[in-house]
């Protein structure tokens, strides 16, 4: 059944009133993604308003992108179709929280910083950092699998989450996982949502494991001659009985850009326990460093909030650079002779770079992404741009190559849950 | 259903003479796995010895619609590495290789056969250890471990299997070769790695398995506080866990097993104490002494009869040996029982005690329990006599009784077992037609003839899957113009 425009509007209205939804081209041009403007802008209240406004959708074949605070929305391909945005972000009831339990359940829209408010009193937190994670959705870091510095410790959002509530494409709430920490009953649906960019299902509700804030934490860089230095340091204490909460490494462009002193590479190392526990790895620390041969410098309690304000600085081109640890030094050399200049940065215990490279010509970009790819696969790693403008997209595949076995696979599972195409469609991986 | 005799040929032509069993005693040894209430024996059982023979056999399987059933060691605990409707039982046990152990990356690729605490003997004297402990660790294979999604005491703080695999290699029931994840970080597309775990076979035949490997810890202190009852060692239990410690392992053993224990291998625990707490701390040796002190402190302060810390390895393995040898220990006071492994969230314990107490008392069955209270993931042992229909039946009643009262409390129906045959039945407990659809459809993706470990894992439902729907969202009045 094709019902006219007008009538769509109406129904859409009826489901979430009149005043959460836009029509107009003002409110619709906020909307766009990659240039393409829908033709509405929905701002649901709850589960059910998004179930309802996804059958709606459903039936009339209207492609939907769902959508938290927008961080990520020059990720992966341009739509292939967009008609209806879904705006989550009124979705931010907290469902349940078990203090004692150490799990909390909200809904989706809610941001990662109100959540971290909500939890200091308790001294919980959610481990999860992506650059700029304050004010991003817990729902969009979930669809991005979006990381930061203190995954070395907690991993990702991946091992977090333990139960999702999402809308399948044809409008049926779902539940997947479990409220509790420890559960294998059925499928592990939850880890197949996450990172799948609302292709499979539009997330409003996740229940996540949170973790206890450690008494103290204390940070230190370590600036190093050379990056072969600063991987051979990340060696050694990956090797040793020393447990940081986060280890990045910083070249030299990253360095500059967070106003510390310039060094060919760094790490910056933070270590959260009880307090002697503290002080007797630094003391390790320590000793580590003299072996390798860099110069260590304490780190005040505001450098974190300060790396992240820098990573998530808006503007240029962000790439994701999978690879390992052992791969570190050859990483960053090829990345600098990738681009000419970029400033990288990541996880260094576990091979999760990011490089922020000028948005300049995107096809000299392209060639340059084109030419990472084929040294860190050497490694069995990827690249991936996070962000990075349409143009550049267009003109390389933002996602890289996937096999083709598992490729076959993932459209199968896509074909299952959206046969008609119509979540997030063109923005994922082979464009599903 | 025998196999006919040209599959048979092919199934050599494919393994080798020495890789194809048929005889009714080799049958028979493989027809159940630890749950041995849960019997089917398989028409036929294969040994592959490469990733290129799995494949062969999936594909002939699949060509002649002949139900695969892989299995590990076979320590399962849920009717998962048997053969209800027969077909091909594909046994692990000669893929043995560790392919390749990189401590550079914290990582290890391993086959399937390979049994879990190999791979840590194999890197323990470097200094690295594989954390994934499921009790059967001695004797259950790395693929079991990912199949079922093993968990183990100390995946308290370490997460179960899961979080530990970075990769895999497995051959779907349509019969491709899949190479999914690896060492590297973030992958692009959808998590094939994170879906296959757990999915007991259900999806594939899983042939390498990459793993991360974790450092050893610096320091390690065991401690065991005795509690009057299993309630108190609850709040104690829960007291830790809010005080922000979470320990390697919390593990709970109430006075029934204390009592078996003891019977069995010695006095290692204290007689008549109602409830004993093992905890295990690990990690920087200064961070371990001081939850160490905090912990007894909230013991005392929970009115434990006394609290003892093990003062070095000998003592650390004797206050762990009771809770190791719990399962042998269990025949001290029961023919049989049936083991629950169902979870409730841990603040929650005090209550479903309580309940089990009665739920005991309500079937007049002997529970006895020993659990990891960490995680609120229960393990009572609910005994009764085999040769007494009667009891096994309240046994049986009591079990499911249990099972809903978890559930009830926001609980999960397994934490680390898996549902095999054992729990099919009782995922609609935890999940809506919507839930189980959703598995259902993901299923037929990997397998499209419904070949794979058949009558596992999901409920047997109607309509096999075709036009079953669930009940789409009710319009506003007003939606449709």
């Amino acid at each position: 059944m094709t019902v006219t425009t007008r009538a769509l509007s109406g129904a859409l209205a009826a489901v979430v009133g009149a005043d959460r939804i836009h029509e107009d081209e003002a409110g619709l041009a906020t909307a766009a993604i990659d240039g393409v403007t829908p033709r509405w802008l929905a701002a649901p209240a709850t589960p059910e308003q998004v179930a309802q406004l996804l059958a709606l959708a459903h039936e009339e074949r209207l492609a939907v992108v769902p959508r938290g605070s927008g961080t990520a929305l020059e990720q992966g391909g341009p739509p292939r179709r967009l008609d209806l945005v879904l705006d989550l972000r009124r979705l931010q009831a907290v469902v349940e929280h078990n203090p004692d339990d150490l799990t909390i359940s909200v809904q989706a829209g809610m941001t990662a910083g109100t959540l971290a408010a909500r939890l200091a009193p308790h001294r919980q937190t959610l481990p999860l950092d992506p650059p700029g994670w304050s004010t991003r959705t817990l729902g969009g870091i979930a669809a991005t699998q979006a990381s930061g510095p203190l995954r070395m410790r907690y991993g990702t959002m991946r091992d977090l989450l333990l139960g999702v509530r999402f809308v399948q494409a044809d409008g049926v709430l779902t539940w997947g996982g479990a409220r509790v920490v420890k559960s294998v009953t059925g499928y592990d649906v939850p880890k197949l949502m996450v990172g799948a960019l609302g292709t499979l299902g539009v997330l409003v509700e996740l229940t996540l494991r949170l973790h206890p804030v450690a008494d103290v934490e204390s940070s230190s860089l370590v600036m190093f001659r050379s990056a072969a230095a600063a991987q051979e340091m990340v060696a050694l204490l990956l090797d040793s009985a020393v447990q940081p909460s986060r280890l990045e490494i910083l070249n030299d462009r990253t360095l500059t850009a967070c106003g510390l002193p310039v060094a060919a590479a760094a790490l910056a190392v933070s270590i959260a326990t009880v307090e002697p526990a503290v002080r007797a790895q630094e003391a390790a620390l320590t000793t580590l460093v003299a072996r390798v041969g860099g110069r260590l410098e304490p780190l005040g309690g505001s450098f974190w909030h300060l790396y992240d304000r820098t990573l998530a600085a808006a503007g240029g081109v962000t790439l994701r650079i999978g690879t390992v640890p052992s791969r570190l030094a050859v990483t960053l050399a090829e990345t600098r002779n990738a681009f000419g200049d970029a400033a990288v940065s990541g996880c260094a215990g576990l091979g999760a770079l990011r490089a922020r490279v000028d948005a300049s010509d995107a096809t000299a970009l392209a060639g340059g992404i084109e030419r990472l790819r084929g040294v860190v696969a050497d490694g069995d790693g990827g690249v991936v741009i996070e962000r990075g403008p349409r143009a550049l997209r267009t003109a390389i595949d933002p996602w890289g190559p996937v096999p083709a076995p598992a490729l076959t696979v993932m459209r199968a599972i896509k074909h299952a849950f959206d046969p008609t195409g119509v979540l997030n469609p063109g923005r994922f991986v082979d464009g599903l | 259903m025998a196999l006919s005799g040209t599959v048979l040929t092919e199934l050599a032509r494919i393994l080798g003479a020495d890789g194809v069993f048929t005889s009714r005693e080799a049958r028979l040894t493989y027809e159940a796995d630890m749950h041995t209430l849960y019997k089917g024996e398989p028409d036929a059982v294969v040994l592959p010895r490469s990733t290129e023979q799995v494949r062969d056999v999936v594909r002939l399987c699949r060509r002649e619609r002949i139900p695969i059933v892989p299995r590990g060691s076979g320590t399962g605990l849920i009717g998962g590495a048997m053969a209800p409707r027969g077909g091909v039982m594909v046994s692990m046990t000669r893929m043995t290789e560790m392919l390749e152990i990189d401590l550079a990356n914290r990582s290890a690729t391993v086959q399937p056969g390979v049994i879990n605490l190999w791979l840590t003997d194999a890197v323990r004297d470097r200094g690295y250890f594989f954390a994934p402990d499921p009790s059967s660790q001695m004797v259950s294979s790395i693929g079991g471990n990912v199949s079922t999604n093993a968990g183990g005491p100390h995946c308290l703080k370490y997460g179960i299997t899961t979080n530990h695999v970075l990769g895999l290699e497995f051959v779907t029931g349509a019969g491709d070769v899949l190479r999914v994840g690896g060492k590297a970080a973030d992958r692009p597309g959808y998590d094939l790695p994170g879906a296959m775990v757990g999915a007991e076979g259900t999806f594939g035949l899983v042939t390498a398995v990459t793993v991360r490997l974790l450092h050893l810890p610096e320091a390690v202190k065991t401690a065991l506080a005795a509690f009057a009852s299993v309630v108190d060692a609850s709040e104690a239990v829960s007291a830790i866990i809010a005080a922000g410690i979470v320990p390697a392992a919390l593990e709970m053993l109430d006075e029934a097993m204390v009592g078996a224990i003891n019977a069995a291998v010695g006095k290692v625990y204290p007689d008549g104490a109602g409830a004993v707490l093992l905890i295990e701390l690990d990690g920087p040796r200064a961070e371990v002494e001081a939850q160490g002190e905090r912990i007894a402190a909230i013991c005392r302060q929970r009115q434990a009869l006394f609290v003892t810390v093990a003062r070095d390895e000998l003592e650390r393995a004797l206050l762990w040996k009771g809770r190791k040898e719990a399962a042998g220990a269990i025949g001290r006071i029961a023919s049989a029982y049936l083991l629950q492994d169902a979870v409730v969230p841990r603040s929650k314990l005090p209550q479903i005690m309580k309940e089990m107490i009665a739920l005991g008392r309500r079937y007049n069955v002997v529970i006895a329990n020993v659990f990891h209270a960490g995680d609120g993931n229960l393990h009572p042992m609910i005994c009764y006599d085999d040769r007494n229909a009667d009891e096994f039946a309240r046994a049986q009643e009591a079990n499911e009784a249990l099972l809903r009262a978890c559930i009830a409390l926001g609980g999960s129906v397994t934490g680390e077992h898996g549902v095999g045959m054992d729990k099919a039945k009782n995922l609609p407990l935890q999940y809506a037609d919507a839930d189980l659809n959703f598995m259902y459809r993901l299923r037929r993706v990997f397998d499209p003839d419904g070949l794979m470990n058949p009558a596992k894992l999901l409920p047997s439902h109607p309509a096999c899957g075709e036009g079953f729907r669930p009940t789409r969202p009710t319009l506003p009045d007003g939606a449709w113009v």
